[in-house]
């Protein structure tokens, strides 16, 4: 079937994109990268360092944004808590995407009997919702955020091999491999040097936008007092720990990491999106 | 004679500044059918749908199209509306896309008559069942609750011409309704276009890239390209006697199976070129006498299996040669087996019985190991049928031949390029073309790039699955044409399928015919054409489009 | 003359009697992959004890003292002397029979404790649920129907922004603005009496709302938008349906089958962020009594709710997957969907 002028005019997609809006979202993630990274030497005080004297304390030039119930500083425990709140989403979707398509390969490529175990495999662990797998990783194993971050990897990996496996069967019915076939290229080679280049712009696409998930559940878990421990500085644990203090009104310490969690998700969210319709691969039903 | 259709001067602006339709004016009459011809990009489709409003969002049109005297642009909402329900009406390309998947039959007729015209179910049931009746569906009391996904192509297509038919329009405007049809099927539907339009004394705008169809059921034809309408009048007299240049070159390129008025005969038969043959590569393979068949195929049969359902015995005790530098062509309907018979030879599938033997050598089994692999792809390659999917699209088209080059051959870095690029001049591309993505290509130059990969390591076979199918009318000629040097300059031995008769008599000496899986008939091609033997190749001659 | 294309229409198989056969044949599948599957959680959530290194008597125990007394009732209670497909096999049957051993904090069974906080659990995930649709389809809807228009960015915009705040974030502002700044609902707590609870819970069901409302509006939106490509609704615009109809009958209607495959995890993720907000609110439900049993080691307890959750998800994605052809004819035959 030639496509028609017609068919093509009225079938391109709209919604013209804000580019200022991903260059603030890259800026914005950039920020909190540095900040978190460098927050030894960037941060003005140390995260644990106590001031009795000035509990709750709203913004002053010695505070930029306050301090906590402890007299601590906000911006500096802000800085130090990014490195938990990015470095775990980042281990679980490097972790995830890396097992997840290689089972999603070994899926979809071959079938047979290894894609029926692991489709089985798979349906066990989607009936676990991510954040489930991680408490109960939390009950075995007890608080903390490395029984939750590799809990979180194995919760997510199905997902991103169904994706690939998905993926990868239709691109395997496409012309061109089946031309790579008819000219010699062995099974394995054409599976890894052809197609899998192919579709990862798609899952990488996709777990760039589960960043964003992971992030809040693991922020979450440490509110729940599960995840990352007091006094460890964690934006998470800084609101469970904030609690207590909205009730008299200090709503700073709270508010503070609160604001520093949706803008990280924001801003990874915003440029996720915009890579994957950048990338707009098919993904298919 | 009423006007049902007027179009003067019409012009589509998308909202980009995009110019799509320059002035556009043609006219159709009640009782009379007007074909509007054109290759992809002519702007025929859009010009049909202005006359129901259907332009893109946003777009501004200018002129002024009226149907039954009623205006089209500028009109309001309801206006438009009014026109939909009352003076015209469309059917679309591809019936299994246009009917709503999750909803009955009997819904998809009956809906604008509950709802637009607000009839009790009682009459719209009725009514439906007529419609069904009058484009001799077998059992439309059945039929109204059964789902499309039911229905075959060509009964989809009768429901979406009763569809249409429920508001008795004056109009009837069919945009390529045939084209994703079979050629016997494809006949039918003419047939009850025709009867109907005669029935109804509507008028009907039918468009279409084939001219021999447009040629033999239009009374008037208008042809466009690019947008403007470059040439209108008799049917025939188009077709016979074209004026414009573009007119005439598409009226050349158009292959006909009409031996009395085109007799360009075939190549010739038995025409051996058997030269540009490497003599370093004589040394990879055993060649004690050459053999005289390039392809030997005989007795193979492939059955699928499927879950739940019958067996499909695709390919039956197929048995089919060809000489060294012959062209062979294989002709036949959808699930005709023709397909799978060229899956089979090129070792993508394994035949479930049969032999293959390709240049004397045994090609039975699909190839296991890698020597195997590699001696099966130097013996056949393929190209296929869609031009977007069968390039990877990350690969360049000079590295996707040289990749092929250097899988076969050891070769260094520079010789490779050069031969890359003699592959690339061999079938018209230049320079530019090795460092282009496909996205960037068109359809005609992405099948080239396919030609010179699959020629690349000189295979004694070239297996071409439906390869100009998907292509423009003139595009398609000048591949065809491309593909016959080819054969002359280096004695490539062919085997050609295709649905159309009148390509593979642009290509082929010899011709197989295939129904349901099996080869009812063959024989030198011009012979076929003129005197077929079987009833099949009757029919199937019966139903392609003549200007007779 | 009998064409090849007629005949495809005789040898149809009788419509009626075929499709009822057809669907008690994928009913009995569906039942049979979903036992399979839950039998298959049943192993990984009672196996997965075993994952723990060391004396499986001192991991049910930890953070209690083990005087032998206590020791000894544990052990019998669970049979940890016994082989571990004894164990699990007396578990399951005790399940089977309402018995789901007893809590290690509140020294009552299991299931007791758990059924005193059900009823305010399913009330705050029932309302949320039904902001979640009613406000989600609302907002997709809109969007689709209105897109590439400031509508549409506007809603965009908002479900980009709403979906990066997490539930606990939710629930703090809410707190702070609604109940400790203008003093309008309560803090924490549950409440007595229905109308008192739904006050008491208007704020909880909120922040849930918040997070998963983006979720139903998105795949509403982008289904109804892939729809409005599609040629069927093209065809029947060219009949003369208004907009409305057309809209209705046909982009709706065939966006619902993404749109309903969304609701299984909305579910399952709706009974898991309870956890986070019962604690913020301070009521006591499921999610709470999880959280709380996790952070007092009880274990029976824990090992229940994970088994709840994951069956009331396993069951309604069943059902979902059950009325499938309902919403979509091609899933009956078999035949491919798209």
């Amino acid at each position: 079937m030639i496509p028609t002028t017609a068919l093509r005019v009225l079938r391109a997609p709209r919604i013209p994109r804000a580019t200022a809006t991903l260059w603030i979202s890259v800026v914005v993630l950039l920020m909190f990268v540095i900040a978190a990274a460098g927050a030894p030497l960037l941060a003005p005080y140390s995260p644990d360092a106590v001031d009795f004297a000035a509990i709750n304390a709203g913004p002053s030039p010695a505070h930029w944004l306050g301090t906590d119930n402890l007299g601590r500083d906000l911006l500096s425990r802000t800085m130090w808590g990014g490195r938990t709140a990015l470095i775990g989403p980042l281990a679980v979707v490097i972790g995830s995407t890396v097992v997840g398509m290689l089972l999603g390969l070994a899926a979809g490529w071959r079938g047979g009997w290894v894609d029926s175990v692991l489709a089985r495999l798979f349906d066990v662990l989607f009936a676990f919702p991510s954040l489930l797998i991680a408490i109960m990783a939390v009950a075995l194993f007890g608080k903390g955020l490395v029984a939750p971050v590799i809990a979180m990897c194995i919760a997510y990996a199905p997902y991103v091999a169904r994706l690939t496996r998905a993926l990868v069967q239709a691109e395997r019915t496409r012309p061109y491999v089946s031309a790579y076939r008819v000219q010699g290229f062995g099974g394995p080679w054409i599976a890894l040097h052809r197609v899998m280049p192919n579709i990862t712009p798609v899952v990488g696409a996709q777990s760039a936008l589960n960043f964003g998930y992971v992030l809040a559940e693991l922020a979450g878990l440490s509110f729940l007092g599960l995840g990352v421990q007091p006094p460890t500085p964690d934006w998470g644990a800084m609101i469970n720990e904030a609690q207590a203090g909205i009730v008299s009104g200090a709503f700073l310490p709270a508010i503070v990491p609160a604001v520093a969690v949706v803008l990280a998700v924001v801003a990874v969210n915003i440029v996720g999106e915009e890579m994957s319709d950048r990338i707009g691969g098919e993904v298919p039903a | 004679m009423t006007t049902i259709l007027d179009v003067r001067g019409l012009t589509l602006t998308l909202p980009d500044g995009t110019e799509l339709l320059h002035g556009i004016s043609l006219h159709v009459d009640a009782g009379e059918t007007v074909g509007l011809v054109g290759e992809s990009g002519s702007g025929k489709s859009l010009t049909a749908r202005t006359a129901l409003g259907l332009w893109p969002e946003g777009a501004a049109c200018g002129g002024s199209v009226t149907v039954d005297g009623r205006e089209v642009i500028g009109s309001s909402e309801t206006g438009i509306l009014a026109i939909r329900r009352t003076a015209a009406a469309m059917i679309f390309q591809d019936p299994r896309a246009g009917i709503n998947p999750m909803r009955t039959i009997g819904d998809h007729l009956t809906e604008t008559l509950r709802l637009v015209e607000h009839r009790s179910a009682q009459e719209a049931r009725a009514r439906a069942l007529e419609l069904l009746a009058a484009v001799q569906l077998p059992d439309p009391e059945a039929h109204l609750t059964q789902f499309p996904h039911e229905f075959s192509g060509g009964m989809l297509q009768r429901v979406m011409i009763a569809g249409a038919l429920t508001s008795s329009p004056r109009l009837l405007v069919c945009d390529e309704p045939t084209t994703a049809l079979d050629v016997t099927t494809q006949a039918e539907i003419i047939q009850v276009l025709a009867s109907q339009r005669e029935a109804r004394g509507m008028g009907m705008l039918f468009i279409t890239h084939d001219l021999n169809l447009a040629a033999s059921i239009c009374d008037r034809v208008c042809v466009m390209q690019g947008g403007e309408v470059v040439e209108q009048g008799d049917a025939r007299q188009v077709f016979f006697s074209p004026v414009q240049a573009y007119t005439q070159r598409l009226v050349a390129a158009t292959p006909t199976v009409d031996v009395a008025t085109d007799p360009t005969p075939s190549p010739p038969v038995g025409e051996r070129a058997g030269v540009g043959r490497d003599e370093t590569q004589s040394q990879a393979r055993p060649r004690a006498t050459a053999p005289t068949l390039a392809l030997d195929v005989s007795g193979v049969c492939k059955t699928y299996l499927r879950r739940g359902k019958p067996p499909v015995q695709a390919v039956r005790d197929a048995t089919l040669r060809i000489p060294r530098g012959g062209a062979l062509g294989v002709v036949g309907e959808s699930g005709s087996g023709k397909s799978t018979l060229a899956r089979v030879v090129v070792g993508l599938e394994q035949a479930d019985a049969g032999t293959i033997r390709i240049a004397g050598a045994e090609s039975s089994r699909a190839p296991r190991g890698r020597t195997r692999r590699l001696a099966r792809a130097k013996s056949v390659q393929m190209v296929f049928q869609d031009p977007y999917l069968s390039l990877d699209p990350r690969i360049p088209a000079g590295r996707a031949v040289e990749d092929v080059l250097h899988l076969h051959m050891s070769l260094s870095r520079a010789d490779a390029r050069r031969r890359v690029l003699e592959l690339l001049d061999a079938v018209g591309l230049g320079e530019r073309h090795a460092q282009a993505r496909p996205k960037t290509l068109s359809g005609g130059q992405r099948q080239r790039v396919a030609i010179a990969r699959a020629i690349a390591i000189e295979p004694e076979v070239l297996v071409m699955d439906e390869a100009t199918s998907a292509l423009d009318v003139s595009v398609q000629a000048q591949v065809l044409d491309l593909v016959a040097s080819i054969r002359a300059e280096r004695g490539l031995t062919v085997l050609f399928i295709s649905h159309d008769l009148g390509v593979v008599r642009r290509v082929c000496d010899e011709t197989v015919v295939m129904r349901r899986g099996e080869i009812v008939e063959h024989g030198p091609t011009e012979q076929l054409l003129r005197d077929p033997q079987h009833a099949y190749t009757q029919l199937l001659l019966d139903s392609v489009p003549r200007t007779a | 003359m009998a064409s090849a294309d007629t005949v495809t229409a005789r040898t149809l198989p009788a419509v009626g009697g075929g499709r009822a056969s057809a669907f008690l044949r994928r009913l009995a599948g569906k039942l049979g992959s979903l036992l399979l599957t839950l039998w298959l959680v049943t192993l990984l959530v009672f196996f997965s004890r075993f994952l723990v290194p060391g004396d499986p008597v001192r991991f049910l125990l930890r953070g209690r003292r083990p005087n032998p007394d206590a020791v000894a009732a544990v052990t019998a209670e669970y049979g940890l002397n016994l082989p571990p497909w004894q164990q699990y096999a007396n578990w399951v049957v005790g399940m089977l029979h309402g018995d789901f051993g007893r809590s290690l904090q509140y020294r009552q069974p299991v299931a007791t404790v758990i059924a005193d906080r059900m009823p305010t659990t399913l009330m705050l995930v029932l309302i949320s649920a039904v902001l979640i649709v009613v406000l989600g389809l609302a907002a997709g809807i809109l969007a689709a129907v209105r897109r590439g228009k400031p509508a549409d960015r506007i809603t965009l915009i908002a479900l980009t922004v709403l979906s990066a705040i997490p539930s606990f974030v939710g629930s703090i502002v809410l707190i702070a603005i609604f109940a400790v700044g203008l003093g309008w609902f309560p803090t924490f707590g549950s409440g007595q009496g229905l109308f008192d609870m739904a006050y008491h819970l208007t704020l909880p069901a909120l922040a849930l709302t918040i997070v998963f409302v983006v979720v139903v509006g998105k795949v509403t939106r982008s289904a109804m938008i892939e729809q409005y490509g599609r040629e069927h609704v093209e065809v029947a615009r060219s009949r003369g349906l208004s907009r409305g109809a057309v809209v209705r009958r046909h982009v709706f209607r065939n966006a619902l089958r993404p749109i309903v495959t969304v609701g299984g995890p909305l579910i399952a993720g709706l009974l898991v962020a309870t956890s986070i907000v019962e604690s913020a609110f301070g009521i006591s439900g499921i999610g709470n009594l999880l959280v709380q049993s996790v952070d007092r080691l009880d274990f029976p307890v824990v090992q229940a709710i994970v088994l709840l959750v994951v069956t009331a998800f396993l069951l309604v994605n069943a059902v979902i997957d059950i009325l499938e052809p309902l919403i979509d004819p091609r899933s009956a035959a078999g035949a491919s969907a798209r």
